[in-house]
């Protein structure tokens, strides 16, 4: 239920919503330079949920740090909407991995904060920042502070805090990475359904292949360092509304094809690490 | 709020109450720190005997804590040196607390700009760390050539070592934010003026919070240098002057209330941080 898919067809490139082109980063310069991405193409179209996998250090947090314009592009550059990414700014709505919440805020004060930047009135963005915490189920814990939370229940806070501000793109860098198994397949279930519902467009950086099944409408294998596309497919298991999809040997069969891919990455990876 | 009786037990886990063993830990942990004080007032009566026993030190070198409770009484009701005790402890507060004011009005904002800046980390921070191990006390002759034998210059000896601990600890903090929350609220819209009011400002709360409060005991000490000349009232003189005489009770008895001063000061400082920073090491 995966099919290979060319996505840097120039051809499909005036429907992107996200476009990357001819994209490189280097950190360092001369003969230090550390080359984290090799020029890529990639398009994502609206509506579109995209999984990155790829051997750690592979460059795929780069990709997401330019897309959400903390990081700027040696060379090539990335659009959205046909316009270039320059600086932060919230059409993106990021989603970290941890940590990223204001602990000084309650939780309603954390996902109210980007109405508030954009200069909604304190009741409006607290009436949007209530329905989102609906959304997200947790309601009941707008008073708390992130502190007081499980690890779930804080990146479903950073999940509602990143769609305050009806983004045109949501960037989500490993967000379940740091949670336990049981919490992270629950999430897993209930971000389809907020995707689903919402019809957002997203970019999801992740080294669970997985994951990058269960939710991904397409899935982007990446190289190792210098981080370029090795493989691409569409995949249809996020559409099975089934929770256990993933115990179907056609989600095993396409688990082990993109293992394969990746396996001789990683050992590429590792080697790199051992000599660096 | 009132979050419902389901929530709080996933908050809290299953049949565990946090909140009643944090109470049986500080009831233990301030059992122990008056355990510490008593053990060391125990060991200085043993020490001097207290009138119950021959004193180990002579009375001269340590007096007993009952002579020095008695040195106290009697110098709250006599004065000392003409001025009652209260003008004494006044003049010195008065010093420290102007000193320390501006340390903490003028190091704050300047440790968090140059903690932002890099530019202004560049001009700032290696004058500031180069002048941190002067011995602020061998520019007091200079700072009264400066600034005369008036007030001003012992304000400025108390404020030489403080202000650039109180700035180099904002500065710290500033740069030990987590890049994370400061990149969330720029990818949440926020301009550079929300993210220092709503971000960088209470992230570094903590950090500053513990630098004035190491920086109350080091102002503290430097009334000492502050009253070493050119005054004739003030805790710390007392207890030089009589130290001069072997009074050492009533030395004792100034240190003590220096020692007071202080300790008082950090445990106001650290409730007011309690109180603010209630997120500190909470992640």
């Amino acid at each position: 239920m995966i099919t290979p898919i060319a996505l840097d067809a120039p051809e499909r490139r005036p429907a992107a919503k996200l476009l990357v082109e001819r994209l490189a980063k280097s950190f360092g310069e001369g003969a230090e330079a550390v080359r984290a991405l090799a020029p890529i193409d990639l398009f994502v179209e609206k509506g579109d949920f995209l999984c990155v996998v790829g051997p750690s250090g592979c460059g795929k947090t780069t990709l997401l740090n330019i897309a959400a314009g903390f990081d700027l592009p040696t060379s090539g550059r990335m659009l959205l909407d046909n316009r270039p990414i320059q600086g932060p700014g919230p059409e993106r709505g990021v989603v970290f991995q941890q940590g990223a919440l204001f602990n000084w805020m309650t939780v309603l004060e954390n996902v109210a904060f980007g109405p508030r930047a954009r200069g909604v009135s304190p009741s409006d963005a607290r009436t949007q920042a209530m329905a989102l915490l609906d959304l997200v189920g947790l309601s009941g814990f707008a008073q708390k502070f992130p502190y007081q939370l499980s690890g779930g229940m804080q990146q479903r806070v950073g999940i509602a805090r990143a769609l305050a501000n009806d983004p045109e793109i949501l960037l989500m860098d490993e967000p379940f990475a740091a949670l336990d198994q049981q919490t992270r397949e629950l999430l897993q279930e209930e971000i389809r359904a907020i995707w689903r519902r919402t019809g957002k467009t997203v970019l999801w950086i992740t080294h669970s292949i997985e994951e990058a099944l269960f939710l991904a409408t397409h899935i982007v294998v990446m190289t190792a360092r210098p981080g370029r596309v090795k493989a691409a497919f569409r995949s249809r298991f996020s559409e099975n509304p089934d929770p256990l999809i993933a115990a179907t040997p056609e989600f095993s069969a396409a688990k082990r094809e993109i293992v394969q891919l990746l396996r001789s990455e990683s050992q590429a990876a590792q080697k790199e690490e051992a000599t660096a | 709020m009132t979050a419902s009786p389901k929530a709080d037990a996933i908050l809290e886990g299953e049949g565990y109450d946090p909140s009643s063993s944090a109470r049986r830990a500080d009831r233990r942990d301030r059992w122990l720190t008056f355990a510490a004080f008593a053990t060391i007032l125990l060991a200085w009566t043993a020490a001097t005997g207290s009138g119950l026993w021959q004193p180990f030190i002579k009375p001269i070198f340590l007096p007993s804590p009952v002579t020095v409770i008695e040195t106290f009484f009697r110098l709250a009701e006599q004065g000392y040196q003409g001025r009652s005790l209260l003008h004494h402890v006044t003049v010195s507060f008065t010093r420290f607390a102007i000193a320390f004011s501006c340390c903490v009005v003028i190091g704050v904002p300047l440790g968090l700009m140059i903690g932002m800046n890099r530019q202004l980390r560049a001009i700032f921070e290696p004058p500031i760390q180069a002048i941190r191990p002067i011995p602020k006390l061998a520019l007091l002759p200079l700072f009264m050539i400066w600034f005369g034998i008036g007030n001003l210059s012992k304000v400025i000896v108390i404020a030489a070592p403080v202000l650039p601990l109180i700035a180099i600890s904002a500065m710290q903090a500033v740069r030990s934010i987590s890049q994370k929350k400061i990149q969330a609220a720029q990818a949440l819209g926020a301009s550079p003026w929300t993210v220092f009011w709503r971000v960088v400002l209470p992230a570094s709360l903590p950090g500053i919070f513990t630098g004035v409060r190491v920086a109350i005991s080091i102002g503290v000490t430097m009334l000492v240098g502050a009253e070493l000349t050119a005054t004739s009232d003030g805790v710390a003189w007392m207890a030089l002057t009589a130290a001069e005489y072997l009074s050492t009770d009533i030395v004792l008895v100034g240190v003590l209330i220096m020692a007071g001063m202080g300790y008082g000061l950090d445990r106001l400082v650290r409730a007011i941080d309690i109180r603010v920073v209630h997120w500190s090491g909470k992640e």
